[in-house]
């Protein structure tokens, strides 16, 4: 089995056979999207919710709004069909609760809002997730099996 | 934003001069607290995007104690105090007057520690930043956080940096020989883009 790792702002797709992994997540937000009759898989991890945000315009994989149809557009190129993917998500945490301002929604809280928005835009449905709190995750997508693995030092593993 | 990649060379070594004078009134201070030897290394500034934001450990999920403190005043901007959870361990050991391998755990009397060092440690250093620079630097109380170290750090610029696509680190090493074992941690001065520039002002490089 091979292991594809995504760094931040970065993403893979991939068929029967890897697994695809992006660690230590935050506020950031992992996305998988699985096809699983063609058992293509794709994963972005997400940095912002959307261009708006940055300056940089270029790279579609850090922003939940364009990582959505980059990754669709991915997986179609190795036999993925809009029609059959299924999203899974994990991420969005906060930390350092205490320091943050009281009023207004945190980055966290904005990228899991904005990720849930692109995937009801691309119409894949999200089918498990493991969002919010405030403890850093890391993601193992299988797709041999769609199953995607959530690691955590303080809330220990769970498969979604 | 510009101005954060074009640093010229001798604003650079400003930057490193004024970080050093800062950690040395740090490492003075940890090494009170905890009578032991406290070695520095030379500041490295890095500007980065935020993507792309180094790590200072080995392992992206190395579990790390971290303290950030926000800076208020005429500067603003964060402090982040890092320690591999096992030299936090430790850290607490030495600041608690007890042996060592006498605690395997960080539980609330240890992680008051470690803010506390937090706490004097950028209490410390932005002294003698605003001595320095004729600023007026004020620290918040400290928060703790204890996780993977990659979430920790993108994290923490992502939640409280200005800007979501540069991202300055004024970082600093410090090295503490304790039982014949070198324990590392790592001081992070993360200074709004609008600060950096103050910073450079104050010291008549802008």
């Amino acid at each position: 089995m091979s292991e594809i790792r995504v760094k931040v702002a970065d993403f893979a797709v991939a068929g029967t056979g890897a697994v695809i992994a992006t660690i230590g997540l935050g506020s950031c937000v992992a996305i998988a999207l699985y096809d699983p009759l063609a058992r293509v898989g794709g994963l972005a991890h997400i940095l912002l919710p959307s261009v708006g945000m940055s300056q940089d315009r270029e790279n579609r994989a850090k922003f939940a709004g364009t990582a959505v149809p980059l990754l669709i557009e991915q997986m179609r190129a190795i036999g993925g069909r809009v029609e059959r993917m299924r999203a899974k998500i994990a991420g969005g945490a906060s930390m350092f609760t205490a320091l943050l301002p009281t009023s207004g929604i945190q980055m966290g809280e904005r990228n899991i809002l904005a990720t849930r928005d692109a995937l009801t835009r691309a119409q894949v449905p999200l089918i498990s997730e493991d969002v919010g709190g405030d403890h850093g995750r890391s993601v193992y997508f299988d797709v041999t099996t769609g199953n995607v693995l959530v690691k955590s030092l303080r809330r220990g593993d769970v498969t979604i | 934003m510009s101005d954060m990649t074009t640093l010229k060379p001798n604003q650079l070594d400003a930057l490193r001069e004024v970080a050093n004078i800062g950690a040395g009134h740090a490492a003075t201070a940890l090494s009170q607290m905890t009578g032991n030897t406290i070695m520095i290394t030379v500041p490295k500034i890095n500007v980065t995007r935020l993507e792309d934001v180094p790590a200072q450990l080995d392992s992206e999920d190395e579990p790390i104690a971290a303290v950030l403190m926000h800076m208020m005043g005429d500067l603003t901007g964060r402090t982040l105090l890092i320690f591999p959870q096992p030299t936090a361990v430790r850290m607490a050991e030495l600041m608690l007057r007890r042996p060592i391998g006498s605690s395997r755990d960080l539980g609330v009397i240890e992680q008051s520690a470690i803010k506390e060092a937090g706490n004097i440690l950028a209490g410390a250093y932005m002294n003698a930043l605003s001595e320095f620079m004729g600023l007026m630097l004020l620290p918040s109380p400290p928060s703790l956080h204890i996780d993977m170290s990659a979430a920790i750090l993108t994290t923490t610029h992502l939640q409280f940096g200005s800007d979501k696509d540069q991202v300055v680190s004024v970082e600093t090493e410090f090295m503490l020989k304790d039982a014949g074992e070198h324990l590392r941690g790592f001081f992070l001065l993360l200074p709004d883009a609008a600060s950096l520039q103050a910073i450079l002002r104050a010291v008549r490089l802008a």
